[in-house]
């Protein structure tokens, strides 16, 4: 039986940080619906995996390729990447000072419909869908008339994070440490939304060192990262393993086997 | 001869004995204002075949407030002819003859050429103490070199939301004006003035406006400027605080397109438990020359007195000159101050965050534009739902202007 195309295609993805390369080679599948956890020792190149599917301008591509849904992303310009169906969650997503979260999401709603010559929502429409939206993340109303992320604690950025996923429903979320600074209630959240997201088809790259919120996503592959490339993969067990042992054990392992 | 032409010959008189800015002058020597003449209006008319000024001068249009109704019973106002001996002898009474500084010269400029003027007196609405009078002053040219002058008194105790527009009908006239404004604001004890000042000339006018507030004890001044700019544009604001626990905001956006604005902020601080903020963003591209100046001085005895300065430079392409002076001359030990200048590009990371959920790259940088200028007058004018800023964003200006400055920017940029 043949496999179904995946939704993301990484093949030797190179990257640079300015001078210094810090993915080397990577390689990756995402099925519609899959959720494939990332785990990795600091600086071994998640979060650059992210920003560099993402576009952002200081994460230089040297070679290699990614297809979303087979239209390649490397030669798409960030905001096209995001049209495509990419929604990035940041490990610190940051202030954008005067511009207020509902307004800043719906902008956001609407370049999408835009770029798929749908008409734009109607704001009363758009207020009460956030507003339930915030509700079942526990991300109290007000929060959605303020600055975006301004003043916001860090659980409150990342529930902001998951209140901007539930509502622009992408094909491919990329959650970097989405569990951190999130209290347990916040982990739950992030769980029901992902299980939701994914019964509807949306694909998941969960970066996390957080096992308890690992198990509870029941993952379809988890995939540990380092020096820049896949050093390992497996399921469950491999996130369990690396929780009990350590990235430094995991590394020494997989190098006698 | 009458006193109201013996007036305007001696002011005359005067810039003739003493002449016009010096080109060494400290606060000028950046942007020069042009020749004295302009100012006088002894400049030869241009051929233009543009329709005569029809603006009617100060216009008072009071406005819905924040509780749905009119709160104009409290507005007492006087349009005073300038060159009838009588009126402008009370068009002037009380205001301080022109000084000596620096910028003196535009002063007796505008004694001179002054025509028109208007006073204003806010009051409690009777019945209504506690509710914020509101009203819209707008003010469109009459004249190719015109001085016109506001007078503002606020009532101890009283609160007021002010709105004032200059700002030319794109389709009503091309002819350039020189405009040499004088507002004398003067805050009784207690008083509260909310003023929201909008400057939008036309690329070729060249505009004076010279605000001087006086704050009484406990008094509260917040001004928030949005400006154009124009073949020459200066907007210098005297503020003084005399009264114990006095305080001013002062919020400056700069629109400068690829032209030129001088902004000059200078505070007195003379007494204790005062406290200032003087901010300023300005947005330049292309050949734009920008100053952007706040002085702020505390007297000896300003006991406990509270002063920030935070000045901001935005260079949006091309390679404008951004000049961001702050400076504090403290006479008082038991005070806290604080200032800095920026000079910066829009914030990277803000911007990708925004092209992440799917913005383009002009969408992008005008989302973060408009919300740097939003949360600058949010700081000096408040953030309330129903408040001044609020309203008036409704209408659009903000978002408007900085799409026009933005378009100038891909213009410079691809041109």
């Amino acid at each position: 039986m043949t496999q179904p195309t995946p939704l993301l295609q990484v093949r030797d993805l190179r990257v640079n940080v300015g001078e210094r390369t810090v993915l080397h080679s990577v390689s990756l599948d995402v099925q519609p619906g899959q959720l494939v956890v990332l785990m990795g020792a600091n600086g071994s190149g998640k979060s650059t995996l992210g920003m560099a599917l993402a576009g952002h301008p200081h994460y230089s591509v040297q070679g290699g390729q990614a297809l979303l849904g087979g239209q390649d992303l490397l030669q798409l310009p960030a905001h096209e990447r995001a049209r495509a169906g990419l929604f990035l969650s940041f490990q610190s997503p940051p202030d954008v000072p005067g511009v207020k979260n509902n307004f800043f999401i719906r902008t956001a709603l609407n370049a999408m419909h835009e770029a798929r010559g749908q008409e734009p929502l109607d704001a009363f429409d758009f207020l009460a869908s956030a507003k339930k939206a915030a509700k079942d993340l526990g991300l109290p109303e007000a929060m959605l008339a303020r600055p975006v992320n301004e003043g916001f604690s860090g659980g409150e950025r990342k529930r902001n994070e998951l209140l901007q996923l539930s509502l622009l429903k992408p094909r491919l979320a990329l959650l970097d440490e989405i569990d951190s600074g999130m209290d347990v209630d916040g982990v739950r959240a992030v769980v029901a939304l992902v299980q939701k997201l994914r019964s509807e088809g949306t694909a998941f790259i969960v970066i996390s060192h957080y096992l308890q919120m690992i198990e509870q996503l029941e993952p379809d592959a988890v995939l540990r990262l380092d020096q820049g490339c896949i050093a390992e993969a497996g399921d469950l067990e491999l996130a369990r393993s690396i929780a009990r042992t350590g990235f430094a054990r995991a590394r020494a392992q997989a190098a006698e086997a | 001869m009458d006193s109201a032409r013996a007036d305007i010959l001696a002011a005359r008189d005067h810039l003739q004995q003493r002449g016009w800015i010096a080109r060494r002058s400290e606060a000028f020597h950046h942007l020069p204002p042009p020749a004295l003449d302009q100012w006088l209006g002894a400049q030869e008319p241009q051929s233009c075949e543009a329709p005569a000024l029809d603006g009617s001068g100060w216009t008072l249009h009071p406005i819905h407030n924040q509780f749905g109704n009119h709160a104009s019973s409290g507005i007492h106002a006087r349009w005073l002819d300038a060159l009838a001996p009588a009126e402008r002898s009370e068009l002037f009474a009380d205001l301080p003859l022109p000084g000596s500084d620096e910028a003196a010269p535009f002063a007796w400029a505008h004694r001179a050429l002054c025509r028109l003027g208007l006073r204003l007196r806010i009051s409690a609405t009777p019945g209504k103490e506690r509710e914020p009078v509101w009203l819209e002053l707008r003010h469109k040219p009459r004249a190719q070199a015109e001085a016109p002058l506001l007078v503002l008194d606020v009532e101890p105790g009283v609160h007021c939301v002010l709105i004032e527009t200059h700002e030319r009908q794109a389709d009503a006239c091309h002819r350039q004006v020189a405009q040499n404004l004088y507002a004398h604001v003067r805050l009784g004890a207690g008083a509260q003035l909310q003023h929201l000042r909008i400057v939008s000339p036309a690329g070729t006018d060249s505009v004076a406006h010279h605000v001087h507030a006086t704050l009484a004890a406990g008094a509260h001044y917040a001004q928030a400027l949005v400006a154009t700019s124009s073949g020459y544009h200066l907007q210098r604001n005297h503020v003084t605080l005399e009264g114990r626990g006095a305080q001013a905001r002062s919020a400056a956006l700069l629109l400068a397109g690829a032209d030129k604005i001088d902004l000059q902020n200078y505070t007195r601080i003379q007494a204790a438990h005062c406290a200032s903020s003087v901010q300023a963003l300005a947005l330049a591209q292309g050949r734009a020359h920008v100053v952007a100046n706040a002085h702020t001085y505390i007297a000896a005895g300003a006991d406990e007195a509270d002063v920030h300065q935070r000045l901001t430079g935005v260079p949006l392409a091309g390679n404008p000159r951004l000049i961001l002076r702050p400076h504090l001359e403290i006479l008082h030990d038991n005070v806290q101050a604080a200032h800095g200048a920026t000079w910066g590009a829009l914030p990277e990371d803000a911007l990708f965050y925004a092209r992440q959920r799917g913005l383009d790259e002009a969408s992008a940088r005008a989302l973060i534009i408009e919300g740097m200028a939003r949360a600058l007058l949010a700081r000096c004018l408040g953030n309330e739902d129903n408040g001044l800023l609020a309203q008036w964003l409704q209408g659009g200006w903000l978002a408007h202007a900085i799409g026009a400055q933005l378009q100038g920017d891909a213009e410079v940029q691809h041109g």
